[in-house]
């Protein structure tokens, strides 16, 4: 019983499962198209009447939603578009995506009631990694715009755990408040996981003997990246869950249990989620490599319907996890993104991929990918930083064969650049890294 | 809506028969939004009530009790 958030649905059989997903679906799309202009143009343009969504199979039926229309009615009629199905004025909060991608933000309305769901999605996974009402719980997040650790705040209020917020403070300062304050829980990016370690060791505090023993990771792939796991898991002395979550749908979407399985569930009683193939409609089975496509029964103030969130995602019954939970997973997590993966000189390069490599060498401290063009060619550099070696080190030359040779292998053959940086030249990231550089002038698009 | 009526018993999403717990946390919400429906409230007891269904709201989604959205309540 103390393993489940919620055990009438985590181990809800599968034909039980779609039944109670198909019983929302029919209501949220029924709320959709009587209240959102957007989903009721998007449904009558494709000539589906909602009594028609009937199965969860129905679901195919409804148009796709992508990144790019949501953005342009938000452009066309500011400041949300016409996607919510309540009026501002009913919203009790405002966010946004974290403009990362460079890209401009997308606003989203939540309602009382969406908040409340919100924090639940994060108590599913928090709960699910072991957190309980004793621990404490240490947040380090800005606390701005970006929705980020915003839910997960919420999430451990209602679990009853004792949180610290780690807003506004130097990377120094949270470490020692973490220390301080005997955290037995952090919750970070796993870039900003790295981070701290680094923080702590600047500082002569030995985390492995604290009391902190779970890190939450979410904001970035890596968290399932069993490299970077390993490294956060072993710097820290303590275990990392991995979870996902998106700005779109507000909150969490799959979280990794406590039996760590090498994937994540997805939180299927109250989230839709299909596998398609990135470069069309089709859905593709289990053990398939695909772009999510997620509808969400959480957010009553933005209807999501089969939105493409170009995450790639390997799914996988849930019965491969020892848990207990019905729910499937994604099988390492998110792999990557649709839009994410550069062609160089003819090979396809995955920041992941590189990263995993990468977190094989414990001494590299931080590290950036450039891709540039010189001539007609292509070039790509990896850029590292390893603790205070500097370009005359001795130590350098090997790992720097060491690593072209690893990168090459990797990636049919193609050679890499790799650079070693001066201490502390790279730039470090709180939220989402940013290490993937591309200054060729002329974009190469991406073919998945 | 969520509520038995007197024709119809009161069953799960799944058309499962609900247990007494079941119904008692159901009739919490219930309550909370007929109270809320009610005109005159104090500013104080309205937005705290508003307060107290959303998670309720939660609780009975949870359990697969009842699917809402609640927005007339300003939830």
């Amino acid at each position: 019983m103390d393993t489940f958030w919620n055990p009438r649905t985590e181990t809800l059989g599968r034909r039980d499962l779609e039944r109670l997903q198909a019983a929302k679906l029919r209501r949220t799309v029924a709320w959709a198209v009587a209240r959102s202009p957007f989903h009721r143009r998007r449904l009558a343009d494709a000539g589906v009447a909602p009594a028609e969504v009937r199965t969860v199979a129905d679901i195919t039926a409804l148009p796709l939603l992508t990144r790019e229309q949501w953005m342009a009615e938000q452009a066309e009629f500011p400041p949300y578009g016409r996607l919510p199905a309540i009026e501002p004025r009913q919203a009790v909060r405002v966010h946004t995506t974290s403009g990362t991608s460079g890209r401009e933000p997308l606003r989203a309305l939540d309602s009382r009631k969406d908040w409340a769901w919100a924090a639940e999605m994060w108590c599913y996974g928090l709960w699910g990694a072991g957190v309980r009402p004793g621990d404490t719980a240490y947040v380090a997040f800005g606390y701005g715009s970006f929705i980020g650790f915003w839910g997960l705040h919420y999430g451990l209020e209602k679990i009853g755990a004792l949180v610290v917020p780690g807003g506004a403070q130097s990377t120094s300062n949270r470490v020692r408040q973490i220390i301080d304050f005997g955290a037995t829980v952090v919750a970070s990016t796993p870039t900003y996981a790295l981070r701290l370690a680094e923080e702590a060791r600047a500082l002569g505090v030995d985390l492995p003997s604290s009391t902190v023993d779970k890190i939450v990771l979410s904001g970035e792939p890596a968290g399932s990246i069993p490299e970077t796991k390993r490294l956060i898991e072993e710097q820290w002395g303590a275990r990392a869950f991995d979870t996902a979550g998106m700005t779109e749908v507000s909150t969490i979407f799959m979280f990794e249990c406590a039996h760590q399985p090498g994937g994540a569930h997805i939180i299927e009683d109250h989230l839709l989620e299909e596998v398609l193939d990135p470069r069309g409609d089709n859905p593709v089975g289990y053990g398939e490599l695909g772009e999510r496509v997620v509808t969400s029964f959480g957010r009553s103030a933005v209807p999501l319907l089969r939105y493409r969130t170009s995450d790639l995602v390997i799914r996988e019954p849930g019965t491969r996890c020892g848990c207990g939970r019905t729910f499937d997973l994604y099988s390492g997590g998110v792999r990557g993104r649709v839009d994410e993966m550069k062609l160089v000189r003819g090979t396809n390069v995955y920041p992941r991929a590189v990263e995993s490599i990468v977190r094989g060498y414990a001494e590299i401290s931080e590290f950036q990918l450039r891709l540039s063009r010189e001539g007609l060619r292509d070039e790509i550099t990896l850029r590292v930083e390893v603790g205070d070696w500097r370009a005359d080190d001795h130590r350098w030359p090997p790992l720097r064969l060491r690593l072209a040779d690893e990168l090459a292998r990797a990636h049919e053959g193609l050679r890499f650049r790799v650079e070693l940086c001066e201490p502390a030249t790279l730039p470090r990231f709180e939220l989402k890294a940013r290490r993937l550089v591309d200054d060729r002038p002329e974009m190469v698009p991406a073919h998945v | 809506m969520c509520e038995p009526t007197a024709t119809e018993p009161a069953t799960d999403l799944l058309g499962t028969p609900l247990s007494e717990v079941d119904e008692r946390v159901l009739a919490v919400y219930s309550e909370l939004k007929k109270l809320l429906a009610e005109d005159g409230l104090a500013p104080s007891t309205a937005a705290n009530l508003r307060a107290a269904l959303a998670p309720v709201a939660i609780a009975v989604t949870d359990l697969g009790l009842c699917f809402e959205h609640l927005i007339e309540l300003d939830i």
